[in-house]
Parts: structure tokens; C-alpha cells; sequence
């Protein structure tokens, strides 16, 4: 500052000399003001006053983007549920092998095979504005809120549910029209977020005022949401599970991924939700930082990123051409080179941290050049001495036609189309990446199914019931986002389905799930690619980090 | 219309000698139709492009009864005439219509962040104007000397740098590394201090992101300054001044500068509409909760109500500042007059 002052003082003065200064002292004192208030604004930077630092029971925790409101029940918003997690429950929690755990439920019986669930809830559970928690509550949270606008629960529950009673205040009962299995999975706080019926009711929950003024039963109270800035929370002291240790979180909304790392690197925030690929290793190298792994989210928890063959096409009719596919893909270099090593090469169409389903030792297609090319030369797609192969008496295309194939992909997965890219180039297949913004990507892929190839991350879920059935089953063949891409249709894969729905005993359904993999490894309508994690940051000075809604409830600080 | 012509006496210096009501008021009405034709325009635009707001919406899963039922709540499936024609009844009597995502009036949501979003391109342009104006002249007393081509050469630097890169550099140099100022956000998070010392921690918060914000308009105003000054110094009128004895300084001040603002003033009305295009890139850069980043997040999710309701106001406001600037044209030179 001193340098830049001395130098407009000097060239004041000096055209004052030269000039005989029409305007001595105005010019002069204008410029001193500026000067001194662009030091005194950086001075106040350097001098921070000591109330602005954090006390040992606060976070600040980095949201990617203002959620807009904060009932999750509306939505399978990923940004919504990541903001107001805290702040609910649901009637069971999942553990670190998502198995079920009491949560809003203190226990729950299963009747006639699966057909009839009897939870049993907790007593003397309060809203935060002291109401009284009521089985009323949970009937109204599913039959008004969830089943008819969460997505992801409706499509999954809807159908097989025939009511939800209210036995008393108590006592609440889910009755399906047949066995049910995966309900208990489906009862967590980001697949059902239980609701207080006495703020909802009789009004249009899409803008009814509670969804900026939330009211929850979670370990947090809602205290204030400065749209786009930041939401404060307040520990509830009354929570019926362990007290939280951190009496204040704080989520800041910061947009840019690189500015929430330099926030982090700062300690302007106290935890990330993600961190990107590229500045993990930076992060790694800082004693001040911690990094965790997870594979779930509340925008999708256990994702495989997945290519997709359009099966309408007349390329990827032919397993041998997709077998050749999946033979030219080396995955390792996608978790090393994309992944920044967070994750695995998926060697299932089920993740692996679905331990129960997950089926080892398919003989799912491994990295091998030479096979992939001898399958295309059997499938009739030779090499002619040119880079990419042409067809030559391939049913439903001419001679001639090159094998040159469009790979469609969101424009946050580019990287992954540039190396699928390159790596296919060597066995003379030519891929085209089309990178669209997602909702474009939903509509061209799913709705108008306007593509030889895309990718997308699957995320399986708590349950295969939830994340993988819509992948296969020849009912999903529809304009919805995330369904089945290939448009594969298999009765017996059909059936499988339905049958591991069903079956209430978990061995049976490993059996089932098991029958179902390798039937999809033989047909291959997909690729798995690589299983994603979720790699998290935080401050040293913090730990105890929780599963991901209720990250901070078991959290304590350092000061 | 009335033909009674208003004479709009100024103090001061008086330059606004005479000029039309009517012209004045043919101007302000020829916002409805300038704001009508962006709508219609924009509206077009948006709709046709690829992308249906309902997918956006479910995210993930749904079914197709979910998708049908979400469309017929949001208006989605009536014909696209109908949909416009529906609209702009509602802009009519004052509703912009209730945003898909936040479930609320997109006035409402809106008017939370215009606030953010003036502070932050009025103090840009104010930085902009007091930093360039002196800059330019400083560099065109010596046309083509060493520091007219040092301050060339950094105004073209600073002009093809891109902006979100420009707030990475000044983050990482000026937050990271030296510690001065704050990274991200308008005020210390879970700040819950009031008046002055909310100013203060504002100020701190909102220094950055102006100056980078302010860069372009710098690198702009110093070139048009620079060439304004340099013009006007070859004039008669200096010619006269000098044979006088005024002294190069009043030259300048009194003579030249003035003469050299017009452009100026022309460029500064002509860069409102792209400062609040680079607010967009420097909200989310730097986590300003202003409305350029609702625009962001809007256009993603195809939320068309905060999207039209944004392009309103940022038509209205360029248009309004057009017409500022031809006033100010007006009262800078007492030649021009308003047909």
C-alpha cells in the first residue's frame, strides 16, 4: 500500500508543480481516502477480532449448492437431503453393514412372511416445537408427503403397498399385497424422513411455509437459512438418542469445488462433502486436514459407474461385440486415473458394499486386447488395415459401416468418456463422446433413448431392491431417469426379480441375487465400470464423524 | 400526448437545457415493449431448448405417473402458447410465478438476493470508475511512452484473463497465502453480529470479489479514457488553452478529461448488462449469495419461473441504465439534446 501511495502522491505533487494545481487539495485528499480505506478494509482482514474464531462446539460444514428448502420428504434431492438431515429420523437408521437399527422405531415385528410390518414406536419423542411424536405422524409423512412426491419412494413402495394403519399412538402398520423384503431398508432418514403432520396438514407441502422453518425430532434444531449464504442449527437438547457433543453447525453454501477446498486449506470450514480428485493429494499433505471414504451419500449411497449399450441398435445386438467391449475396458486405469484412487474396479453388477447381495468370482469380462479383438473379428467387424474396423456381413448394417459408436455422457463424466475413448481405440472401435448438461443427458438417454452408448453412475442403495432391479427388469424400460438404459428385457431376469422382492429369508435372496448377476454377466447389457466412493474432509482438530445424514451428531471438536 | 415541453433546469453547471416530457416519457415507455420482446425471446429460448424441468426435479427413480402428475402441477403440459400466454397475465398483475425448486413466489426469491448482487456490482463499477478514469489519464499524457505501453499492456492482460481465474489467483494469493482477506461467503460464517461491525466484516468479505469483479471494467475504461483524453488533447479548444498559458494540469482537468468522458460514460451505461454477466462467474467463485448464482442454479435445473423472473429484471434494469446513461449524456454535454 505504502509504495502505491508515496507513488500517486508524488505524481499529485508533481503535476501540481507543473501544473499550478487547479485543484490542490481536493485531488490530493481524494486520493489519501481511498488509500487509507483500502488499508483500512485489508487491516480489518489482518485483525480479525477473536469472537470470529470458532469455539470447540461449532462446525462449519460446505454445502455445493443452496437446497432451496429443507423438506425431504418432497424430494430425492441430493442437496436438500445432505442440508436437512440433521434436523430428522427415520423410523429405523442403518448401521455400517446396513442392517437396520432402532431409530424413531424401538422395535418392529415382521407378519405373515413379509406381507405386514408392526413397528413399535419410541415414547416421549417431541418435535422440536414440543408436540408430542405420534404414529399419525408417520401414516401422514407417507401417504401425503412421501409416496406421493419422493420419487425414489414412491417407485419403489407404491405398488406393493395396499395401507398404512395407525393402531394407536403408538403402533403403526405397513400392509403389502405380498412379501415386501427390503421395507426395512427403505426406512432410513433419506429414503423416509419422518415429518410433523400437525404443520403439514391440509396444505400444498410443496410451499407450505415449514420448508423454510423446519420442524424435526433429529439431533438438530433449525435456527435460521440465509438463502444462497448459509443455514445455522442448534443442537436439540431434548434428542432421544445420544446428546451431540457440537452445540452449533453451521452449512455454508460454496458453489465452486475449488473454493471450498481453499476454504477448507483456510479453515474458513470445517468439513467437506466432497473433495475433488484433483486436490486430494494436496489435501492429504496437510497435518491440518483429515480425509475419510465413504461409499454412502444422501444423494445416492453404493453408485457403479456404468456404461450402457442401447441394445435397439444394431451394433450392440451381438454379446460377442459387447463382450469385445467389455474386454478392450481396463478398469484400474479408470480408479487410477479418474478416480484419483478412490474406489475399486467393479467386478459385479452389484456393489460390493451391499455385502449380502454382492456375488464374488463371475467371470465378468477382464482387460484382455487380444480377445476383444478376436470376438470383433468373429462378430464380422474386421480390420482392414485401417484404425477403425468396418462391418462386413453384420446383420442389420451394411458393409462397409464403420464401427463408430456415440458415447453419451453427463459433462461432470467427460474424463471418464476421453480414456473409455482412447482405450477402445486400440481394438478399432471409434467412440464419439457427447458430452449434455445432465438434464439434457436424462432426456436424450431415458426419455428419446437417442444414443449408441452413454454412461451413468448407478447407485445401488441400501438394497438391490432400491438401485439395481431398475437396471434390468424389462418393466423399466421407460422415460425415467436411471432406469433401464440398455433396455434389456430377460423374463427370467424379470422373475428373479420379483422373486428376491419377495423372499423375506436374506439367504434366499444372496441365492436369488446371485442367479441374477450371472445371468447379467452372460447377457451383458452393461459394463461396470468402477465403484465410486465419496471421499469427505476435516479439520484435524475434529472427529467422530457420522454416516452421512447425521454426520455431525456424533462429532466433537478439539478447540 | 401533451406537447407542453418541460424545461428540466439544472443547478450547477445547467447543462440539461431543454428537453421534451414526452421525449422523456417515449423513452421510458419504450421499456415495455424492449422488455417484452427479451421475454418473449428468452421464454422461447428456454423452452425449446433440451431439457424437461421435471427430470430435474426427480433426480433419480420416479415413475412415469410421478413425472405426469409433477407436469400437470407445474402447468408443463399445456401447449406451449398457452404457457406463455398464461405467464405474462401473471407478470401483468404483478406474479412471477412460484419457482419448481424452492416452492416460493420467484419475486420472493429473487428480491433475497438483489441486494447481494448490488452491492456487488456497484461497488465493482464504483472501483472501476475511480481506478480507471485517473489510470487513463495518467497513461495518455505520454502517448505511447513507457507508461502508456505498461498500462496497455496490463489492460490487455487484464481484459483476456478470464475472471474466475483472476478469483482463483487473487484467493489463492490474497486469502491463502497472505491472509488478508476472506475466502469465501459475505460475512464470517454463523456470524451474528450487527451494525458496524456487520458493515466492517461485509466490507472485508465484499473487497475481493469487487476488485476482480471490477477487473474487465478497469482494463475497458482505461483504454476508452486513455483514447478520449488523447483525442481530445489535439482539439482546438486545448490548442486555445495552451496558447492562454493554462498549465498542462488544468489543460487536462478542466479541458481534456471532461471532453474524454462522454465515451466513457457511453461504455460504463453499455457495461451494466456484462457486469452482471461476470457477477454470475464471481458469485460462484467466491460464494456470494447474490442472483447471478440463482441464475446458475435455475438454468440447471430448468426452474423457469427464477429464469424469466431474473431475465425481467436484468432486462429492466439494462434498460433502465441505458436511458440513465442517456441522461447523463445530456447533462455531461449541453449540445445534445433527446429526440
Amino acid at each position: 500500500m505504502r509504495p502505491f501511495s508515496l507513488a500517486w502522491n508524488s505524481w499529485v505533487n508533481r503535476e501540481k508543480q507543473m501544473a499550478g494545481d487547479p485543484l490542490p487539495f481536493r485531488g490530493r485528499r481524494m486520493a489519501q481516502l481511498a488509500v487509507s480505506l483500502a488499508f483500512a478494509v485489508v487491516l480489518a482482514g489482518a485483525c480479525r477480532d477473536e469472537g470470529s474464531e470458532r469455539s470447540a462446539d461449532s462446525l462449519v460444514a460446505a454445502l455445493e449448492s443452496d437446497p432451496g428448502h429443507l423438506n425431504p420428504s418432497i424430494t430425492t434431492n441430493g442437496g436438500i437431503h445432505t442440508a436437512a438431515g440433521l434436523l430428522y429420523d427415520g423410523l429405523v437408521a442403518l448401521d455400517s453393514t446396513l442392517s437396520p437399527v432402532p431409530s424413531l422405531a424401538e422395535r418392529w415385528e415382521i407378519l405373515e412372511d413379509g406381507a405386514r410390518y408392526r413397528f413399535h414406536l419410541r415414547a416421549g419423542v417431541r418435535w422440536h416445537d414440543g408436540s408430542p411424536f405420534t404414529a399419525a405422524d408417520v401414516k401422514f409423512t407417507f401417504d401425503s408427503l412421501l409416496l406421493r412426491f419422493h420419487a425414489r419412494t414412491r417407485a419403489s413402495m407404491s405398488q406393493a403397498l395396499l395401507r398404512i394403519d395407525a393402531l394407536n399412538d403408538s403402533t403403526i402398520e405397513f400392509v403389502f399385497r405380498r412379501p415386501y423384503a427390503p421395507l426395512l431398508q427403505q426406512l432410513d432418514v433419506v429414503e423416509a424422513p419422518i415429518m410433523p403432520r400437525h404443520l403439514y396438514r391440509g396444505s400444498d407441502p410443496l410451499r407450505n411455509p415449514a420448508n423454510l422453518s423446519p420442524v424435526g425430532t433429529g439431533p438438530y434444531r433449525f435456527v435460521s437459512y440465509s438463502a444462497n449464504s448459509e443455514i445455522r442449527y442448534t443442537r436439540n437438547n431434548a434428542y432421544f438418542g445420544a446428546l451431540p457433543s457440537l452445540r452449533h453447525v453451521t452449512l455454508r453454501v460454496v458453489p465452486d469445488a475449488a473454493t471450498r477446498v481453499i476454504a477448507l486449506e483456510a479453515r474458513e470450514i470445517d468439513w467437506l462433502f466432497s473433495v475433488p480428485g484433483p486436490d486430494r493429494a494436496r489435501l492429504r499433505a496437510d497435518p491440518g486436514v483429515r480425509l475419510l471414504q465413504a461409499s454412502e451419500s444422501p444423494g445416492g449411497s453404493n453408485c457403479i459407474t456404468t456404461v450402457g449399450f442401447n441394445l435397439d441398435r444394431p451394433w450392440f445386438r451381438d454379446v460377442r461385440v459387447r463382450r469385445a467391449f467389455a474386454h478392450a475396458v481396463n478398469r484400474e486405469q479408470f480408479v487410477e486415473r479418474v478416480l484419483f484412487g478412490d474406489g475399486r474396479a467393479a467386478d459385479a453388477p452389484i456393489s460390493s458394499h451391499i455385502r449380502f447381495a454382492y456375488r464374488t468370482g463371475l467371470p465378468v469380462p477382464g482387460f484382455d486386447t487380444v480377445r476383444a479383438a478376436e470376438l470383433l473379428e468373429e462378430a464380422g467387424w474386421k480390420r482392414r488395415g485401417s484404425a477403425v474396423r468396418v462391418a462386413q456381413r453384420v446383420p442389420g448394417l451394411p458393409d462397409g459401416t464403420p464401427l463408430s459408436v456415440g458415447f453419451t455422457v453427463m459433462g461432470t463424466q467427460s474424463t471418464y468418456g476421453e480414456l473409455l475413448r482412447a482405450q477402445l481405440r486400440v481394438v478399432g472401435i471409434d467412440l464419439r463422446v457427447i458430452a449434455l448438461e445432465t438434464v439434457v443427458f436424462a432426456q436424450t438417454v431415458f426419455t428419446e433413448r437417442d444414443f449408441d452408448t452413454a454412461i451413468a453412475a448407478y447407485c445401488n442403495g441400501t438394497d438391490p431392491e432400491i438401485g439395481v432391479r431398475r437396471q434390468y427388469v424389462s418393466s423399466s424400460i421407460a422415460p425415467v431417469p436411471f432406469s433401464n438404459m440398455a433396455g434389456y428385457r430377460n423374463p427370467v431376469m424379470d422373475s428373479l426379480f420379483d422373486a428376491a422382492s419377495r423372499a423375506r429369508d436374506r439367504t434366499e435372496r444372496r441365492r436369488l441375487y446371485g442367479e441374477i448377476q450371472a445371468l447379467a454377466v452372460r447377457d451383458l447389457p452393461y459394463v461396470w465400470l468402477v465403484e465410486t466412493l465419496g471421499t469427505r474432509a476435516h479439520v484435524a482438530r475434529c472427529r467422530g464423524f457420522g454416516r452421512s445424514s447425521h454426520f455431525a451428531a456424533t462429532a466433537r471438536c478439539d478447540p | 400526448m401533451s406537447r407542453i415541453r418541460a424545461k428540466l433546469a439544472l443547478r450547477g453547471n445547467g447543462t440539461l437545457r431543454s428537453m421534451s416530457a414526452h421525449v422523456l416519457w417515449r423513452r421510458i415507455l419504450m421499456i415495455v415493449p424492449t422488455v417484452l420482446g427479451v421475454l418473449l425471446v428468452g421464454f422461447l429460448l428456454i423452452r425449446l431448448a433440451p431439457g424437461d424441468p421435471v427430470l430435474a426435479l426427480a433426480g433419480e427413480h420416479g415413475d412415469a405417473a410421478y413425472y405426469t402428475f409433477m407436469r400437470a402441477r407445474f402447468g408443463l403440459d399445456e401447449p406451449m402458447a398457452t404457457q406463455f400466454v398464461t405467464w405474462v397475465r401473471r407478470i401483468a398483475v404483478g406474479d412471477l410465478g412460484t419457482s419448481y425448486v424452492h416452492g416460493r413466489s420467484a419475486t420472493a426469491v429473487i428480491l433475497e438476493r438483489v441486494p447481494a448482487t448490488l452491492l456487488l456490482t456497484g461497488t465493482a463499477l464504483c472501483i472501476a470508475i475511480v481506478c480507471a478514469i485517473p489510470i487513463g489519464a495518467f497513461a495518455s499524457q505520454r502517448p505511447y511512452a513507457a507508461r502508456d505501453l505498461a498500462v496497455s499492456g496490463a489492460s490487455l492482460v487484464l481484459y483476456s484473463a478470464p475472471v474466475f481465474w483472476i478469483g482463483q489467483i487473487a484467493i489463492l494469493l490474497f486469502a491463502l497465502r497472505l491472509g488478508w482477506l476472506p475466502v469465501q461467503g459475505m460475512t464470517d460464517a454463523g456470524s451474528t453480529t450487527y451494525g458496524w461491525p456487520r458493515a466492517l466484516d461485509t466490507a472485508r468479505h465484499l473487497l475481493l470479489p469487487a476488485v476482480v469483479l471490477a477487473t474487465h471494467e478497469i482494463a475497458v475504461l482505461v483504454r476508452v479514457t486513455r483514447a478520449g483524453v488523447v483525442e481530445a488533447m489535439a482539439r482546438e479548444h486545448v490548442r486555445t488553452a495552451r496558447a492562454k498559458g493554462v498549465s498542462e494540469r488544468a489543460v487536462l482537468l478542466r479541458h481534456a478529461l471532461p471532453a474524454a468522458l462522454l465515451p466513457v460514460i457511453t461504455v460504463v451505461g453499455a457495461r451494466a448488462g456484462h457486469l452482471l454477466s461476470g457477477a454470475v462467474l464471481v458469485e460462484v467463485v467466491f460464494g456470494w449469495p447474490g442472483m447471478g448464482r440463482l441464475l446458475l442454479a435455475a438454468l440447471q435445473a430448468r426452474d423457469l419461473p427464477i429464469i424469466m423472473a431474473v431475465f425481467l429484471l436484468t432486462s429492466c434494469a439494462v434498460v433502465v441504465v441505458n436511458l440513465l446513461t442517456d441522461l447523463a449524456y445530456v447533462l455531461r454535454d449541453p449540445r445534445i439534446r433527446l429526440r
